[in-house]
């Protein structure tokens, strides 16, 4: 028997030897396939590896602005409108002529110079200023003492780069490099004037992967945004920021500054009378201030007054959710969702969200000075209130109040209570985070719960940021105040 | 440890000494019989044996009064007489591994009390007369009623009763899959938990006490809920917001009190002790909950703020104004900027 046992044990021993034998070239078949992968996964890299290393355009979803659209000629603005020759013929002659004035700007690590964003920049007529976005030179703005920038022309032929100005509101900067433009790019006086339908040549260097000109039309100014921009319909990839769009004769129309990534060649361009304050205001000046970083501080604090002041500058409007008054901002650059969510038949979910377009980018990290207000109401008629409660803590519970080990900001300091407007009860929490490189900018939420019912919460969050302390306490006040009961349910 | 054999009397009793009776307590080792302890390394007596006679031979051979079943003893190891001071003596008889006292070999003999402890070979050895006087009883507070099925049962009923409430609370889309899986759970890990406890009960007490094991478990779950409850109510009522951010504490404790309770069950006579271990390791575990939130979110309590909703009817403070809390907010400014002038 054991013996039986035994043969019996073995056999299956070897069968499984023999099977183990045959198996690897079955295994190996699949190997090339394997190999195969990597190969799209390359191309990938490369494309990758470009965007990497080209400056993303800041991602602006959806501008908002102040609409003083320059439709109507007025008095003194160039007349801009050339006969318009064959497009691939206009864009080579303009190519041509303007190639030697054309640049790219690198920023580089000062430790191994090895380059860390690159974007495009032009020389404005024949001096040495060179004009470029904020965002392509921002890392040498804030952290002069990691970063420096070199220029590369299209001749390959590379120098220095020195910061001369920067404008953080309009995404402008100006720098000075050690040769002279041929006056192809002029940068006139006066506000140009563009029609709708226009075409315009942009250029620069798009991904890092050589100069490039492409077409497209001027398609007016975008009103939804805080800071005009033109509305440019052609292709304008990262890296090409701060390059300039020209019409046929060589006039800056605008810098080119941001693309929207769900669109399809929607591009946006910095009107070219911001470029002229600047350069107006690096005339006047004797020297390049030595830390840019206050400047830029005050620059924010600008634009925080501005935004407040034009968020405040009527009531808040009142909106019904259920049987609760919400406060909103209605007007054109507040945009607001609505989505609501019925989770089954226990509870419901309302939710709007309205934002400011006013976000202004100070580095690749750092987004400031906008405004965001959430409304969520939750109701249930089936649920205990114990239950609900339950449910609303948890809902109550946020935690992306941004990393606390965030170098740029401080810990969040919070405050809580419960209070009460003229009908409801709400409790409150007020958490500020303060910047710790510029100095007066704070960031300030506000999350509000109502206490009124057991089976109904309103629970809304009001994100402030890039203000100052006595404007985030003015919209907290606003917005806290604002809130109510309608009395029907 | 090393394991005896229990050797049964053997009757080479010879010499009669009698042994003074009048002697104070110092020479009362002296009156015979005299009862060999078999020593563990904690001190717990392992095996007694009982000699009526002196002297007392000792060793591995098989005519010896007490044997001592032991490699590393010699045939004929020691010797056990009485003293012309009237007490045990103790006499190595020319072992190779001789008799060690307090870590060191004695050189020929020793003198012995009832709380000497020698070591041959590898065996440590106490011995102690008639006379040697014992601690007086404990007082048995231990519940003979409450063992087994009974608090076993409750401790489970515990348990699955605050796993339902969990589970009731937390239910958000009327599932009932929850209700079954809920109560499983923290019966499964009590049963687990318990039965931890229950073998280490049966390894160094004498009774495994799985039942007292389950109850203790089972409080402590209702007590970490009923707790968090409590505090999530009070704070809500009355504005006490720092009951809920600092609720992990309470829990740090409720399972300290827990574990001790545990601990004592398996090792009832060191309750002080324990007592001051178990708050040991919650003060430990409190200040590295406090100290990990300092580093991790600079600040010592669990949470930003307090997150609790609860019905209307829960409330007892009254609220204030806008205008007071507007005034709150503004005064936060002054740390702020300590804070940011501070951390640059």
């Amino acid at each position: 028997m054991k013996r039986a046992v035994l043969a019996l044990l073995l056999t299956c021993i070897a069968i499984g030897a023999a099977l183990e034998a045959t198996s690897p070239p079955a295994a190996a078949q699949p190997q090339p396939q394997n190999l195969a992968q990597p190969a799209p996964r390359t191309t990938q890299n490369t494309a990758g590896a470009g965007t990497g290393a080209a400056v993303g355009a800041p991602q602006m979803p959806v501008d908002t602005a102040p609409a003083a659209t320059p439709n109507a000629p007025l008095p003194g603005e160039t007349e801009t409108q050339d006969a318009l020759p064959e497009p691939s013929l206009a864009a080579q002659d303009l190519y041509d002529s303007a190639r030697s004035d054309l640049l790219q700007i690198r920023m580089l690590l000062k430790n191994g110079r090895t380059q860390s964003t690159v974007g495009s920049g032009f020389l404005v007529g024949t001096s040495n200023l060179a004009l470029t976005n904020y965002h392509v030179v921002s890392q040498m703005a804030l952290d002069p003492a990691i970063y420096t920038a070199e220029y590369i022309d299209t001749d390959g032929n590379t120098g220095p780069v020195e910061l001369m100005a920067v404008d953080v509101l309009h995404d402008l900067a100006v720098v000075r490099i050690n040769r002279n433009g041929s006056g192809f790019f002029k940068v006139p006086e006066q506000p140009v004037r563009l029609r709708q339908g226009q075409r315009l040549y942009s250029l620069g260097n798009p991904l890092d992967l050589g100069f490039a000109i492409s077409e497209g039309a001027y398609n007016g100014v975008l009103t939804r945004s805080f800071y005009d921009r033109l509305i440019f319909s052609g292709p304008i990839n990262s890296g090409m920021s701060g390059g300039p769009s020209v019409t046929a004769s060589g006039t800056v129309a605008g810098i080119n500054v941001s693309r929207r990534r769900d669109g399809e060649s929607v591009s946006f361009l910095v009107p070219v009378k911001h470029a002229q304050e600047l350069l107006r205001k690096v005339a006047e000046q004797a020297a390049p201030p030595a830390d840019f970083n206050p400047l830029i501080g005050k620059q924010l604090l600008a634009h925080q007054g501005s935004m407040v002041d034009k968020l405040l500058e009527e009531p808040l409007t009142l909106k019904g959710m259920g049987q609760y008054l919400v406060p909103v901002r209605e007007s054109g650059e507040v945009r607001c969702w609505g989505r609501s969510n019925a989770r089954g038949a226990v509870y419901s979910t309302d939710s709007m969200s309205c934002v400011m377009q006013s976000a202004v980018f100070v580095s690749d990290v750092q987004q400031t000075g906008n405004v965001a207000m959430t409304h969520q109401y939750i109701r249930s008629g089936t649920m205990d209130p114990m239950r609900f409660a339950t449910l609303a803590s948890d809902t109550f519970q946020v935690n992306n109040l941004g990393s606390t080990g965030d170098p740029r900001l401080t810990k969040p300091f919070c405050t809580e209570r419960f209070v009460h407007t003229r009908t409801l009860p709400l409790r409150a929490v007020t958490c500020v985070r303060a910047y710790r490189k510029f100095e007066g900018l704070y960031n300030f939420t506000l999350l509000t719960a109502s206490t009124d019912a057991s089976q109904s919460s309103l629970q809304s969050r009001l994100d402030v940021s890039g203000v100052s302390y006595e404007n985030g306490l003015r919209v907290t006040r606003a917005y806290l105040g604002a809130f109510g009961r309608s009395g029907r349910r | 440890m090393s394991e005896h054999t229990s050797q049964p009397l053997t009757g080479l009793t010879s010499g009669l000494t009698s042994a003074p009776t009048d002697l104070p307590a110092r020479t009362a080792s002296l009156r015979g019989p005299w009862t060999i302890e078999t020593l563990a390394r904690n001190g717990e007596v392992l095996h007694r044996h009982r000699v009526a006679a002196l002297p007392i031979r000792m060793g591995r051979a098989y005519d010896n009064d007490f044997i001592v079943d032991d490699d590393y003893a010699a045939a004929h190891h020691a010797v056990v007489e009485a003293g012309p001071d009237g007490r045990l003596r103790l006499r190595d008889l020319g072992s190779r591994n001789g008799i060690v006292h307090k870590a060191r070999r004695i050189k020929d003999e020793l003198a012995i009390d009832g709380d000497t402890v020698v070591r041959m070979g590898h065996t440590s050895l106490r011995i102690r007369g008639a006379a040697h006087r014992v601690a007086p009883e404990l007082v048995d507070r231990t519940m003979h009623g409450w063992e087994g099925m009974l608090p076993g049962g409750a401790g489970i009923v515990l348990a699955v009763l605050a796993a339902l409430l969990v589970a009731w609370l937390t239910d958000d889309s009327n599932d009932l899959e929850r209700y079954a899986l809920f109560p499983a759970a923290a019966s499964g890990i009590g049963l687990a938990w318990a039965g931890l406890w229950a073998f280490g009960n049966r390894l160094f007490g004498r009774r495994a006490r799985l039942g007292r094991h389950l109850f203790i478990y089972g409080c402590a779950l209702a007590a970490l809920v009923g707790l968090r409850l409590l505090a999530s109510v009070v704070a809500y009522a009355w504005s006490l917001e720092w009951l809920t951010a600092y609720a992990s504490h309470a829990a740090v404790a409720t399972v300290a009190v827990a574990v001790y309770f545990h601990l004592a069950t398996v090792t009832p006579q060191y309750r002080r002790r324990l007592r001051l271990a178990c708050g040991a390791l919650a003060v430990l575990v409190s200040s590295m909950i406090l100290a990990g939130n300092m580093q991790r979110h600079g600040r010592t309590a669990d949470e930003l703020y307090m997150p609790v909703l609860l019905p209307p009817e829960l409330r007892a403070s009254p609220d204030v104004p806008v205008a007071d809390y507007i005034d709150q907010v503004g005064a936060m400014k002054k740390d702020i900027d300590a804070e940011r002038s501070g951390g640059n």
